[in-house]
């Protein structure tokens, strides 16, 4: 109920209207949350199941440092490196297809072969490879952003008209010069798209490549350990913060998506 | 489609199968994947031995993502089979739990060391990298290492710990100098992997005197307040310590009735006699009693260990005599 | 059809280069051997050992097909346990694997559609349900399903659920989130103007909905569905790791993993991008169809 009337107050300006905006899936969030706490404690459910939000919350308090050490080494090292090498590599692979006619028809239906792959399941082939240590986290997220990525901005490459591209000719702009004025910022709603859907993916990736082999720290470690320890609190603290970390890095992207592609129907009000 | 294990199927021999409303369900979660280290369980329920105690057994598996306390906890068991640090480890976090039985009278744990890499005794330990399984089973490992004085964090004085997989390829691809394995599986991983014996160094637990206890049977404390719980538990034991003795002494047919239950089609009948032969070693000198002797030595090992621990004060009332004396009293 | 030499070319490219890799990949191996045997091992000697290993880091080509024919194939034309010996599939065989597998995808895949489709309805058509609803679905999918996993498959099994239906709730977790978000947008896309005619029309909501938001939303829907069925896919996958890895390319995977059995690890892999593929090429039929049937035929 509060959610609705929240959503229906008038938007405000400035400042106000963002924390306005912000109000309706904090109120629904919190709802959620006191939910779990009422069902925890009247259900008494047991605490190596499903501990309650303010146990997880008193823990998270209780072991930052452990949390913040896993955090770097899964996020920062592991998923943010495979990130940035994964969407730079889909972006030039992007420019070399769209240079030729003959790649694309070749590559794409190769390409989204490969984007069938369960990644996942490279896993334990990228330890074997790498290592135990972050590089095989990044090279399992490299693979898994790099074909959406790849397949977003081919897509948004070609998505230019030919009156457009005409007019691009009858200036004698270079295929450089055109991609650069022209294709490109035409593109950047897919390439945008791609790069939400791959910082999801990216964290995920990260933790899940920490379950088949790993230094002894980092949030996929730390999960799968203290499930065995049954210190389920602590395991729901990283879930928290890795949903949070995986939720920023979205937002931001988002944020970034707004000021280049002002000038996109969706970004507009509705 | 799935197939459900029921312990009725089995039994199509003589006399009228017991009515099915007279017996009792009891589900038995296991520590690991279907092979031969479970032989006695399934042994029992392919040659109706549960059955001829009046019980329905199911049998799950478990895997690297499967608890044993969580599921009983969460009321997906009757009995489990763990580890005793894993358990005590358990029940120091609130999850009483209670040690019904013991097959298993020695322990498997190894560490396994390629030899070329100078590795002769525990003193050389400082330095390396040793991989270890986490997931409730590196409290052996961990206890070993404090009871030595290694710190666990890297360095030059303590070893580096890996979080080893499922597979013994750290080993074979030099990224450890050491990795965990157990007598009767890994190990063998290894060498079939074409590793001769002569290459390889190993520290058996036991030789070092820091083994624990492994796979035994637990409950939940609370239903061994219920007669009628004990009794069935005390069939149950009773029933399973016969399927251990004729594993022991048919190990080819015990590890062909391992592979009939394994889902996965990945096991092999050379891997799994052999584990069923190794597991046999491991059996000799109990008949499912827990020794109070062997539980003081584990207890100890956990206890001891300077600065962490696995437990940190004695436990009290983690075992009971009363299922066994049932059983075979 | 004009794509397939291009296909062809490109494929052809990539299998030379994963057969130049097995060499470098695998050579640490066979000289640790030959060293350990007192050999020396020549060049041809060692392009011959990096082919053929037993637990190759990067098998060859050749190595995965064999295994996929092997496992498919011959082991239920004459496999001890397989479909010509015993009449049902053999659970050595990846045909039942990936059955076990594809079940449990389809039924996520369903409901998650299903799902998907209801909230972004809702999401369209409630502000409350907009403002709440959406940063959440998103913040749903930066939770790594396999942590959590376990935990619902333990909790479901203590209420009695076990079998297919955990793995099917976690193929639905990971697939409703593509449909939210491309609904939203397909039910968003009718413009204005056309909105402003319905209005003409007098059309009431379920009348709008019916004729303008829900056709136009046709492409898009398929377009996620596609993503949404290999999303299911990877869900039941990933599902099948905890579950005891009883059975299903998941459970190949692991057991591949757990015996060190590379070459079986690639073959689950391949088997699972087949039946990926498959099912992303039967949505895009039933997409031809339905847009032509509907008038929009792309």
């Amino acid at each position: 109920m509060l959610v609705a009337i929240f959503a229906d107050l008038p938007r405000a300006d400035g400042l106000v209207g963002r924390l306005q905006s912000l109000l309706a899936p904090l109120t629904f969030g919190a709802t959620l949350l006191w939910l779990w706490e009422v069902t925890v404690r009247a259900l008494e459910v047991p605490r190596v199941i499903l501990p309650a939000p303010s146990a997880i919350w008193a823990r998270i308090l209780r072991s930052t440092d452990v949390l913040w050490v896993d955090f770097v080494q899964t996020f920062v090292k592991g998923a943010l490196s495979g990130y940035a090498i994964g969407v730079g590599a889909a972006l030039v692979f992007a420019l070399l297809v769209d240079r030729s006619d003959f790649l694309r028809r070749g590559l794409l239906p190769v390409g989204n072969f490969l984007a069938a792959l369960p990644i996942i399941g490279t896993a334990p082939i990228m330890v074997m490879w790498f290592g135990f240590d972050w590089p095989s986290k990044a090279a399992v997220v490299v693979a898994m952003v790099f074909f959406p990525m790849l397949v977003n901005t081919v897509q948004g490459l070609a998505a230019t008209e030919a009156m457009q591209r005409d007019l691009m000719r009858t200036y004698n702009a270079s295929w450089g010069q055109s991609l650069l004025k022209l294709r490109l910022p035409a593109a950047m709603p897919f390439i945008f798209n791609g790069l939400k859907i791959a910082s999801t993916l990216a964290l995920i990736g990260a933790i899940v490549a920490e379950f088949f082999g790993s230094p002894t720290r980092g949030m996929g470690f730390r999960i799968s350990t203290e499930v065995g320890r049954l210190q389920l609190d602590m395991v729901w603290a990283e879930i928290a913060v890795a949903a949070l970390a995986g939720s920023l890095f979205y937002g931001i992207i988002a944020l970034v998506e707004k000021g280049v592609t002002f000038w996109h129907p969706s970004q507009r009000g509705r | 489609m799935k197939k459900t294990v029921y312990g009725s199927v089995a039994a199509l021999g003589l006399g009228l199968a017991p009515a099915a409303w007279a017996m009792d369900d009891v589900t038995l979660q296991l520590k690991w994947v279907t092979q031969a280290q479970f032989a006695g369980y399934y042994v029992a329920l392919e040659n109706g031995f549960y059955e001829e105690e009046d019980l329905n057994v199911t049998i799950r598996a478990g895997g690297p993502d499967i608890a044993p306390p969580q599921v009983i906890a969460g009321g997906g068991a009757d009995v489990i089979v763990e580890w005793m640090p894993a358990a005590l480890a358990a029940r120091e976090n609130g999850l009483p739990l209670v040690n019904i039985a013991q097959p298993f009278k020695a322990s498997g744990m190894m560490l396994t060391c390629l030899a070329e890499t100078g590795i002769t005794g525990p003193e050389d330990f400082p330095g390396r990298t040793l991989g270890v399984w986490f997931f409730g089973n590196e409290y052996p490992f961990l206890s070993w290492m404090s009871t030595l004085g290694i710190p666990t964090d890297g360095g030059d004085e303590g070893v580096e710990v890996l979080r080893q997989g499922f597979n013994v390829d750290p080993l074979l691809q030099q990224q450890a100098d050491c990795i965990s394995t157990m007598t009767y599986n890994e190990y063998w991983q290894v060498i079939d992997a074409g590793i001769s014996e002569d290459e390889l160094v190993t520290f058996k637990y036991e030789d070092q005197g820091v083994a624990t206890l492994e796979d035994g049977l637990y409950v939940m404390e609370e239903n061994l307040e219920d007669p009628d719980f004990v009794d069935k538990m005390a069939r149950f034991v009773r029933a399973s310590m016969r399927g251990w003795e004729w594993a022991a002494e048919n190990v080819e047919e015990a590890a062909m009735i391992v592979l009939e239950y394994d889902d996965t089609g990945a096991q092999t009948e050379e891997h799994q006699t052999r584990m069923m032969s190794e597991v046999a070693l491991l059996l000799e000198g109990s008949n499912g009693t827990l020794d109070m002797e062997d539980y003081a030595r584990t207890v100890a090992t956990l206890l001891g260990g300077g600065s962490d621990p696995v437990i940190t004060s004695e436990p009290e009332g983690a075992v009971t005599s009363a299922v066994t004396d049932a059983a075979f009293n | 059809m004009r794509n397939l030499i291009p296909v062809l070319v490109v494929t052809a490219t990539l299998i030379a280069l994963w057969y130049a890799a097995v060499v470098p990949m695998n050579a640490q191996w066979a000289q640790d051997q030959a060293r350990r045997a007192g050999q020396d091992l020549g060049f041809a000697a060692l392009i011959s050992e990096t082919m053929t290993q037993q637990r190759p880091r990067l098998p060859a080509p050749h190595q995965v097909m064999a295994e996929l024919w092997n496992s498919t194939v011959v082991e239920e034309m004459t496999g001890r346990r397989g479909f010509m010996n015993t009449g049902s599939l053999s659970n050595r065989s990846l045909v039942y694997h990936g059955w076990v597998t594809l079940s449990a995808t389809l039924l996520g895949f369903a409901i998650g559609s299903a799902l998907g489709v209801a909230l972004a309805v809702g999401i369209v058509h409630n502000r409350a349900m907009d403002a709440s609803v959406m940063p959440w679905a998103i913040a749903s999918q930066t939770i790594p399903i396999l942590a959590i996993a376990p935990m619902i498959i333990v909790v479901l099994n203590a209420i009695g659920i076990t079998g297919l239906i955990p793995k099917a709730i976690i193929s639905t977790y990971l697939s409703f989130f593509p449909v939210v978000v491309g609904m939203v947008k397909g039910l968003r896309a009718p413009d204005h103007m056309q909105l402003d005619l319905m209005r003409t029309y007098s059309a009431n909501g379920v009348q709008v909905f019916g004729k303008l938001r829900w056709p136009s939303s046709m492409p898009y829907l398929f377009a996620s569905l596609k993503v949404a069925i290999a999303a299911a896919l990877v869900g039941a996958i990933v599902a099948e790791l905890p579950t005891g890895a009883v059975a299903g390319l998941g459970a190949r995977l692991l057991s591949g993993s757990y015996y060190g059995q590379t070459v079986q690890i690639w073959s689950a892999l391949f088997a699972a991008a087949i039946l990926a593929a498959s099912m992303v090429a039967l949505i895009g039929l039933i997409q031809r169809a339905t847009l032509k049937r509907m008038g929009m035929a792309a």
